[in-house]
């Protein structure tokens, strides 16, 4: 009984060591923290001046706000695969951990980075963007919650597949756009929910739909994740 | 051997009764279609339009089996087929799609409307581009091999999601459904007679034929291929 | 010149037929030439 429970809880203790790794390297070196503020706020501030002072329909904007999010996902999250290939690491990392803890390791460190460079967006977006306005704003806090979770949760094995590849920069926002469509219609269809000032009760639908996405992204990953990161 | 004659025969007989066919006002004989206002002659296209869509879904499945089998069994040829596959089915997907948007002019005005079906047809074809991208990305063979596996397991995974968002997406949306009873988007909308479901179906069985044999040629080519690779 | 305008359905399902029946034929001898080269090869290995 205690063998079993050891086993779970040294698991538990590699993910939360593989987080710490990445998360104290990360603080170290601002690496994909500052690639993230740099491309929300100039993605921002392209979107200000081409709106030039008028504003677009509140759909419209709803839409964008997860483009810039979307793509700023995809400026940051490889990061956490791709720095072990560069490093060199991967192959130590292979023998420490078992590989259910280093992807939950990453997973963790994706969701931090998710939910930050989220946030971040939606506050800058909330107060430069005229015409952003939300009217339920319980619908748009779950929204943002879940979608950050689910963004983060694709976004972090589509990242370990291509750590193995060639031209990683340009493959990874064309291997996750296909994944991450079902997030983002949902995502952006509550959003405009939210915007128009549907009752929670009309949302639920899009919330259902975006716990499943991340359950079921979530377990597959877990179990496809040891043929990609054994060599 | 059979098989091959029987595709033939019955795909050049599809053929002739999807163009040849009369299309009447009021069919009298077992040989003439029924006239739909609004499309007339131009109905003829689903003959085709809906076998290619239904392939270029069926040859990803078809893809993403022979994937598991590779993750499984490591057999490089398991890995070709799934390749193969998806080559197959990305030319069923373009043709689908070009068809379809063929359709989408002169049945409802413009070429692309992004309602349900147009929209997975659409996602179809990201999917089949992702895949040979990740393909040409990825030099080592065995590497390749299971990278394309598990990306097609986990694009699987995400499109059953789709049929429960597009009837969400379809009621926010404003420019209402063009007049479906069930707002499923370019279902079809009419129902066929009898003897133009005998040639849809036929058109569907002899496409699948055509798909099963391409595949199987394909596959012994990679086959052939890979055993005899020169030395060296 | 005429002719041609009111059979235009016949025209495509002549071609179509015909386009339809050279892939055809090239997929068959394709298949055959496939068999002819197992065949050897598999002797070759034997």
């Amino acid at each position: 009984m205690s063998a079993h429970e050891s086993t779970t809880l040294r698991w538990i203790r590699a993910a939360v060591a593989v987080f710490l790794k990445d998360w104290r390297s990360e603080l170290r070196t601002r690496y994909a923290m500052s690639a993230l503020v740099m491309f929300v706020v100039t993605t921002i501030s392209i979107i200000l001046f081409s709106l030039g002072g008028e504003g677009a329909s509140p759909e419209v904007l709803a839409g964008m706000l997860w483009v810039v999010i979307f793509f700023a996902a995809m400026s940051g999250l490889s990061r956490t695969f791709v720095m072990e290939e560069e490093r060199g690491t991967g192959m130590t990392l292979q023998l420490l951990t078992p590989p259910g803890a280093v992807f939950a390791g990453k997973l963790l460190f994706n969701l931090v980075l998710g939910a930050g460079l989220t946030l971040l967006t939606v506050v800058l977006y909330a107060f430069f963007i005229n015409g952003f306005i939300v009217r339920t704003l319980s619908i748009f806090l779950i929204t943002i919650t879940l979608g950050s979770i689910g963004l983060a949760a694709a976004s972090t094995i589509i990242a370990a597949i291509i750590a193995r590849a060639n031209t990683k920069g340009t493959l990874y926002p064309v291997l996750s756009f296909p994944i991450l469509l079902p997030l983002l219609m949902t995502v952006i269809n509550a959003t405009r929910l939210a915007s128009d000032g549907a009752p929670l009760g009309e949302a639920t639908g899009e919330f259902q739909i975006l716990i499943s996405y991340i359950v079921v992204v979530i377990t597959v990953s877990i179990m496809l994740f040891e043929y990609i990161w054994k060599d | 051997m059979t098989l091959r004659i029987v595709l033939g025969v019955l795909l050049t007989l599809v053929i002739v009764a999807a163009l040849g066919l009369p299309i009447v006002q009021q069919p009298q004989h077992w040989y003439e279609f029924p006239s739909i206002p609004g499309l007339e002659e131009k109905a003829r296209i689903i003959f085709f339009h809906v076998p290619t869509a239904w392939l270029s879904v069926m040859a990803f499945v078809t893809s993403m089996i022979y994937g598991i089998r590779y993750l499984r069994r490591k057999d490089p040829i398991d890995d070709l087929t799934s390749a193969s596959a998806a080559g197959l089915g990305l030319l069923f997907c373009v043709l689908a799609t070009v068809t379809g948007a063929v359709w989408a002019k002169f049945n409802w005005g413009s070429y692309w409307n992004w309602d349900p079906r147009e929209t997975s047809i659409f996602v179809l074809l990201l999917i089949y581009g992702a895949y040979f991208s990740l393909r040409a990305a990825v030099e080592v063979e065995e590497k390749r091999a299971t990278l394309s596996s598990v990306y097609s397991i986990i694009a699987a995974v995400t499109v059953p999601f789709f049929v429960f968002i597009m009837p969400r997406i379809m009621t926010g949306l404003h420019p209402g459904a063009k007049g479906d009873p069930d707002g499923a988007g370019p279902v079809i909308e009419f129902k066929m007679s009898p003897n133009m479901r005998v040639v849809f179906f036929s058109s569907l069985i002899a496409f699948t034929l055509l798909f099963l044999w391409m595949l199987s040629l394909r596959v012994r080519i990679a086959r052939l291929e890979y055993h005899h690779q020169p030395k060296g | 010149m005429d002719f041609l305008a009111q059979h235009q359905l016949y025209i495509v399902l002549i071609i179509a037929v015909g386009i339809w029946l050279g892939l055809y034929i090239y997929l068959f001898r394709l298949d055959g030439r496939l068999k002819k080269l197992e065949r050897e090869l598999h002797r070759e290995q034997h």
